[in-house]
C-alpha cells in the first residue's frame, strides 16, 4: 500500500474485508475449490473409493460422442426455450391483470403466489398425479372435450398419456413449472409500481388503447425486470431436477425425454459412479450457462432500457 | 377518453379472467386434498371421481404411519431449518455490511464477483462438493447440509446489501464520531434497523432448506436422519404399488407448514421478493 | 471495538462453530454389552416384516450381538454413499446384479476366508443362485431369497377364447398364434384385450435374448446387443407395433391400470398372459377378484428344446468394505443360512428355497401352490442369471429405450440393436480398460482382507 493511503483508509479496508470474510471463505471452499477440483477431476477416472486415475482429455473425447450426453442437452435446451417464453409472459399478463386497482386483489395475488412455495418434491409427486394418462386431473378435464370434439368431428382423439410419452413429457413439464410462476409474477408487480402515472396519463390523453400502453410504456419501463426474471429462469432451468426426478420415480421419463443436464450429471456421479465423467459433463454446463448469461447480458444492455436514477 | 361502460366491461373482463385463472392454479391443491381423502380403490377408480365419496380422515394419520419416520423427519427438517436460518442471517448480514456500509477500494468489483457466483448451478459443483465433505468424513452427518449458510450465500447477501443501502448515511456518523467500532455500529445501529430484511432473509432461508432435495439425497446415508422432502421421495419410489391417497395425505402436510407461514408472514416474502427482482 | 478485537472475535467464533461440528458421533456400544450390528434392507411390505421376525429371533437365540434392522429406499446409492463416506452398515440386502459395480468398486468385503473357515459353501446351493455371488473368482455373498420369472395366465380368458386353460404355449410361435385368437377388438376397432404383450410390465427388457437363446455379453469384453438371440427378441417385439399399430398399442396401455391395484391389467382380464415372478401370489391375494383362476408355468421359448430356459435372480447379504464389525456381521449371515431360518424367510417372503436341500414339507408348507415351477425353472440346466458386466444397468436402461423406440414405430428391431450395442459396448470398453488397469492392486488388497 503506497504511502497516500492514510491510516483511516487502511482500517476501512480491514474492517471490510473483515465483514466480508465469512463470504470470502465460503467462496474460496464452497465455489472456487469445487471448481477448480471439478475441472482437474474431470480429466480423471473416479469412482469415489478409488484414487482418481489421471487420463487426460478421456473423458471429453467420450463425451463427443455421448448420445445421452447429446440428448440431455438437447431436452435442457427445449426445455428452457419452452419454459422461459411461456412463464415469462404469463407472468407478465397476471401481474398487469392484478396492477388494476380491484376488489379482492390481495385473495388473487395470494392464490396466484402459493404454488410457487410448494416444496420441489411435493411438486413432483403431485404433478406426476395430476398427469397420470388414467385419472389425472388434467386428463379428466381433457376427456370430455375431446369426446366432445370427437362427436361433432368424427375423429377419434384421446387425451395424451403426459408421462408415458416422449412427445408430451416435457410439455407435461412446463405445465407443472408454470404453476409455480408466482414468484416472478411478485416480482413484475413490484416492477409495474415503478412505472411512473405520468407516463400512463400521457399515453391516455394521446389517445391509446389498454394494449398501447402496455407495449410502448409498460414492457419498455419493466424491461431490467424482464430480464432480471429471464437470467434467474435461465439458471433455473439449467439445474431442473428434482420435480423430474420425482415425477419420474428417478428415471429418466419415457424415451429419456425427461433426461436433463442434472439429471445426467447425478446419474454418472452418483448411479454408475463415474465421477470423473460427470465432473467433464458439469464443467460443460457451467461453461454453457456463463456463456448464455453473458450473451443475455450483451443483449440486454442494448434493448433494455433503464431509467435515469 | 373512454366511456364509462367500457370501462365497466373491462373490469368485468379482468375479473373473469382473474377467476379462471384463480380456479386454475387453486386445482392441483384441491385435487391433493381431495385424492388425501378417498379410500384407495376410489383413488384409481375408471372413470376417476372428483370427490370423495365418504371423506377418509383416517387417511392422515395411516399416511404417517405408513411413512414410519414422519416426526423424526420433521424434527430433523426443523432441525435443520434452525441452523441454517441461523447461519445465513449471521454470515449474510455482516458481510452485506461490509458490502455496503464501509467503503474500501475495489469493493464493488467484489461484489460482482459475489452475483457472479449466483449464477453457478448447484449441479454443477455437486460432485467435488461431495469428495470435499468426504475428505473430512462428513458425508452421512448433517454438516455438509448446515455448515456452508455460515459462509454468507450470494443471494442472501445481495438481498440484505441492498437493504442496507438504502438506509441514511448520518446514522452511523453520530456513532461513529462518538468513537463507536464498526461492530458496534452494525450491532447497535444497522441491524434493529434491518430487521424486516433479515425476517425476509430467514423466511427464504427457511423455505430453502425445507424444500431442499438434491443435498439430503446426496449427503444423508441413513434413513432415520433424513428430512422431509427426502422421506417423502423416498416413501414415493419405495416398491410395489403407489398408496396415492397416503402420498397426498404425506404431502399435504409438508405443504401445509409453508403455507401457514405465508399467511402469517405475507408482507416480508412480497417485500422480499420484490426487492430481489426490482434494482438488479 | 477495534479490528483487532474483530478479528479474534471472528477467530473464536469460527473456532467455536467447528467444535460443534465435529461434536456429534454416534458410538455404536449399547448398554447391554452387546455389539451392535446394523442392517439395511431395500424390502418393505410383508417381505420387510418377514425379515424382522428373523431378525428379532436371532437377537434372542443369543446375547453377544444384536442386529438393528432398517429398511433404506435406494438402497443400491444409499449403500455406496456411505460406504464412500466411510460409515458403512455391517450387513447390506442388495440385488445380486448390484454385486459386480460394488465388488469391481472395492466396496464390499470378499466372505472366501469366512467361508472357507466354515461349514457353508457352494455345495449347499442350487448352482444358478451361486453362480451369482461370485464376481473375479470371489464370493461377495450369500444369499436371501431368490426367484425366477415364468409365464402366468389367465385361465377363464383361455377357456372364454376356445383354448384348453391347462394347456400353456411352449414355443414363442404357439403363443403368438395364442394371442391371436385371444386378443379383441371393440366396436370402433380398439383393443379390448390382448393375450400377450410383451412391455406389460416388462420389467425384463433385457433378458429376452434368453428364451431366444443367446446372451447379451461374451463374458469377457465383448457386449452382443446384436446376437441374433437380442435381434430375434427384437423383431418378435417389434411384430406387435406392425400387426395391431402403436398408436393402437399405445391407447390399449393408457388404459391399463397400476400395477398394484385392482385395475392391474392381468387380474381385470385385459392381458391373458404375463411374465411374472413369485411374487405374483401375494399381488394377486390382494387385488385380484376372488375367482381369479391362474396358472404358472416356463415362459416359451423359439425353439422348443430350450422350454425351460429362465432368468434366476437372488437378493442378497454383502458386508461393506469399512464395516465395524465384519465378524458378528458374518455370523449373523451364516445363521440365516441354516436351513431352518432359511425356509422359514422363504416361506414368510413367498419365495423357494436357494438351498439344494429342501425340508420334505416345504412345498406342502408353502402357501403358494405354484411355487414348485419356479423352483424347477431355477434347477434348469438352462437357467441364466443376469451378465456380470459392470455396465449392466446403463445396458438395461439402453434396452428399456431401444424397446420403447421399436413399440412406438420410431426404430426398427435390427437398427435399435446397432444403437445399443455402438454405445454399449464403447461405454463397456473403457470401464473394462479401467478395470484392467487397477485389476491386479484391487485383487491383492483382496487376497490380504
Amino acid at each position: 500500500m503506497g504511502p497516500g493511503v492514510s491510516r483511516s483508509e487502511k482500517r476501512k479496508i480491514i474492517a471490510g474485508l473483515l465483514f466480508i470474510s465469512p463470504w470470502v471463505a465460503g467462496f474460496i471452499f464452497l465455489t472456487l475449490y469445487p471448481l477448480v477440483s471439478s475441472a482437474y477431476l474431470s480429466l480423471t477416472d473416479y469412482s469415489v473409493l478409488a484414487d482418481p486415475v489421471f487420463i487426460g482429455l478421456d473423458n471429453y473425447k467420450h463425451l463427443a460422442t455421448d448420445q445421452l450426453f447429446w440428448q440431455s442437452l438437447w431436452n435442457t435446451f427445449y426445455f428452457a426455450v419452452l419454459s422461459i417464453p411461456i412463464n415469462l409472459i404469463t407472468a407478465i399478463f397476471l401481474a398487469v391483470l392484478l396492477n388494476f386497482d380491484l376488489t379482492g386483489k390481495k385473495i388473487f395475488r395470494t392464490i396466484y403466489f402459493l404454488p410457487s412455495l410448494v416444496p420441489m418434491v411435493c411438486m413432483g409427486v403431485l404433478w406426476q398425479w395430476m398427469l397420470n394418462g388414467q385419472v389425472g386431473l388434467i386428463n379428466q378435464v381433457l376427456w370430455p372435450i375431446c369426446d366432445a370434439l370427437n362427436w361433432m368431428t368424427g375423429t377419434n382423439l384421446a387425451p395424451p398419456n403426459w408421462l408415458a410419452n416422449p412427445a408430451y413429457a416435457k410439455a407435461g413439464l412446463v405445465l407443472a413449472s408454470m404453476w409455480g410462476v408466482g414468484n416472478a409474477v411478485v416480482i413484475f408487480l413490484a416492477g409495474l409500481q415503478d412505472v411512473p402515472r405520468t407516463l400512463y396519463e400521457a399515453a391516455g390523453l394521446d389517445g391509446c388503447s389498454f394494449w398501447q400502453k402496455t407495449v410502448h410504456v409498460t414492457l419498455p419501463v419493466i424491461s431490467p425486470v424482464i430480464y432480471f426474471n429471464g437470467i434467474m429462469s435461465l439458471i433455473g432451468s439449467f439445474q431442473v431436477f428434482a420435480v423430474p426426478y420425482v415425477m419420474t420415480n428417478g428415471g429418466e421419463g419415457p424415451g429419456r425425454s425427461l433426461l436433463f443436464s442434472a439429471t445426467y450429471i447425478f446419474n454418472k456421479g452418483f448411479e454408475s459412479w463415474s465421477m470423473g465423467y460427470a465432473c467433464a459433463v458439469a464443467l460443460i454446463l457451467f461453461v454453457i450457462v456463463l456463456g448464455l448469461t453473458l450473451l443475455a447480458t450483451y443483449l440486454s444492455e442494448r434493448h433494455v432500457y433503464y431509467a435515469a436514477k | 377518453m373512454i366511456s364509462k361502460n367500457a370501462k365497466l366491461i373491462q373490469r368485468a373482463c379482468i375479473y373473469v379472467l382473474l377467476i379462471l385463472g384463480a380456479l386454475v392454479f387453486v386445482a392441483p391443491f384441491a385435487w391433493m386434498v381431495s385424492t388425501s381423502l378417498k379410500p384407495l380403490n376410489e383413488t384409481m377408480s375408471l372413470p376417476p371421481r372428483w370427490l370423495p365419496t365418504e371423506i377418509q380422515w383416517d387417511n392422515y394419520p395411516q399416511a404417517v404411519d405408513e411413512m414410519k419416520l414422519f416426526w423424526r423427519y420433521t424434527a430433523n427438517t426443523l432441525y435443520l431449518c434452525v441452523m441454517t436460518v441461523v447461519g445465513s442471517v449471521v454470515s449474510s448480514s455482516l458481510a452485506a455490511y461490509g458490502f455496503s456500509r464501509i467503503q474500501w477500494p475495489g469493493r464493488d468489483k467484489v461484489f460482482v464477483l459475489v452475483l457472479a457466483t449466483m449464477m453457478i448451478p448447484f449441479p454443477v459443483i455437486m460432485v467435488p462438493l461431495y469428495t470435499l465433505f468426504r475428505e473430512i468424513g462428513w458425508i452421512g452427518s448433517y454438516k455438509p447440509l448446515w455448515v456452508p449458510s455460515f459462509f454468507a450465500g450470494a443471494f442472501n447477501v445481495f438481498l440484505l446489501r441492498q437493504f442496507f443501502l438504502t438506509l441514511p448515511k448520518d446514522l452511523e456518523e453520530a456513532a461513529r464520531i462518538d468513537g463507536a467500532s464498526e461492530l458496534q455500529i452494525f450491532w447497535r445501529v444497522i441491524l434493529p434497523l434491518a430487521k424486516p430484511a433479515l425476517i425476509v432473509v430467514a423466511l427464504f432461508q427457511f423455505m430453502a432448506t425445507w424444500n431442499d432435495f438434491l443435498g439430503p439425497l446426496i449427503y444423508l446415508t441413513d434413513q432415520s436422519d433424513f428430512t422431509l422432502a427426502l422421506g417423502l421421495q423416498a416413501y414415493q419410489s419405495k416398491g410395489g404399488g403407489t398408496d396415492w391417497h397416503y402420498l397426498m395425505a404425506a404431502s399435504t402436510l409438508v405443504v401445509l407448514p409453508v403455507v401457514v407461514l405465508f399467511f402469517f408472514t405475507q408482507r416480508y416474502f412480497v417485500e422480499g421478493i420484490a426487492t430481489t427482482g426490482g434494482k438488479g | 471495538m477495534s479490528p483487532l478485537s474483530t478479528v479474534s472475535v471472528s477467530i473464536i467464533a469460527i473456532g467455536v462453530l467447528f467444535l460443534l461440528t465435529i461434536g456429534d458421533e454416534d458410538d455404536k456400544v449399547r448398554e447391554d454389552g452387546r455389539i451392535e450390528v446394523e442392517y439395511w434392507e431395500k424390502w418393505t411390505g410383508f417381505e420387510r416384516e418377514a425379515m424382522e421376525d428373523l431378525v428379532a429371533e436371532y437377537n434372542r437365540s443369543q446375547d453377544q450381538v444384536y442386529v438393528k434392522f432398517l429398511s433404506v429406499s435406494n438402497i443400491d446409492r444409499k449403500l455406496m454413499l456411505a460406504t464412500a463416506g466411510g460409515n458403512p452398515p455391517d450387513v447390506a440386502g442388495i440385488w445380486s446384479s448390484n454385486l459386480p459395480v460394488f465388488a469391481s468398486n472395492g466396496a464390499l468385503t470378499p466372505l472366501d476366508v469366512q467361508l472357507s473357515e466354515s461349514s457353508l459353501g457352494e455345495q449347499g446351493y442350487l448352482p444358478s443362485v451361486w453362480r451369482q455371488l461370485v464376481v473375479y473368482d470371489r464370493v461377495w455373498a450369500l444369499p436371501a431369497t431368490p426367484g425366477t420369472n415364468a409365464l402366468h395366465w389367465n385361465k377363464q380368458m383361455f377357456r372364454q377364447a376356445g383354448l384348453d386353460p391347462d394347456r400353456p404355449p411352449r414355443t414363442i410361435a404357439e403363443l403368438e398364434q395364442y394371442n391371436d385368437q385371444l386378443t379383441q377388438f371393440g366396436d370402433n376397432g380398439q383393443i379390448q384385450a390382448m393375450g400377450h404383450l410383451p412391455v406389460e410390465p416388462g420389467w425384463w427388457s433385457a433378458s429376452w435374448s434368453i428364451w431366444f437363446g443367446g446372451t447379451i455379453w461374451n463374458g469377457d469384453s465383448r457386449v452382443t446387443a446384436t446376437s441374433d438371440a437380442n435381434v430375434a427378441a427384437l423383431k418378435w417385439i417389434e411384430s406387435y407395433p406392425e400387426r395391431y399399430g402403436a398408436e393402437s398399442l399405445m391407447g390399449f396401455r393408457q388404459l391399463s391400470g397400476v400395477f398394484a391395484s385392482p385395475e392391474n391389467p392381468f387380474f381385470r382380464g385385459r392381458v391373458a398372459m404375463v411374465l411374472q415372478g413369485p411374487w405374483m401370489y401375494n399381488f394377486i391375494n390382494n387385488f385380484a377378484p376372488k375367482d381369479f383362476e391362474y396358472g404358472v408355468a416356463p415362459f416359451p421359448t423359439i425353439d422348443e428344446e430350450d422350454y425351460g430356459a429362465s432368468l434366476v435372480e437372488t437378493d442378497c447379504l454383502v458386508i461393506p468394505r469399512g464395516a465395524a464389525h465384519p465378524e458378528e456381521a458374518f455370523k449373523f449371515i451364516s445363521w440365516l443360512q441354516q436351513p431352518e431360518q432359511m425356509e422359514a424367510l422363504c416361506l414368510a417372503q413367498l419365495k423357494f428355497s436357494p438351498l439344494k436341500e429342501v425340508s420334505e414339507d416345504f412345498y406342502e408348507r408353502h402357501p403358494n401352490p405354484h411355487i414348485h415351477v419356479y423352483r424347477e425353472l431355477a434347477e434348469h440346466p438352462l437357467a441364466q442369471i443376469r451378465p456380470q458386466m459392470v455396465t449392466y444397468n446403463d445396458f438395461s436402461n439402453d434396452m428399456v429405450n431401444a424397446i420403447d423406440n421399436v413399440m412406438r414405430n420410431k426404430m426398427q428391431a435390427l437398427e435399435a440393436a446397432q444403437e445399443v450395442q455402438k454405445r454399449q459396448q464403447a461405454l463397456f470398453t473403457r470401464k473394462h480398460e479401467a478395470w484392467l488397469k487397477i485389476q491386479d492392486k484391487r485383487l491383492k488388497e483382496w487376497d490380504q482382507e
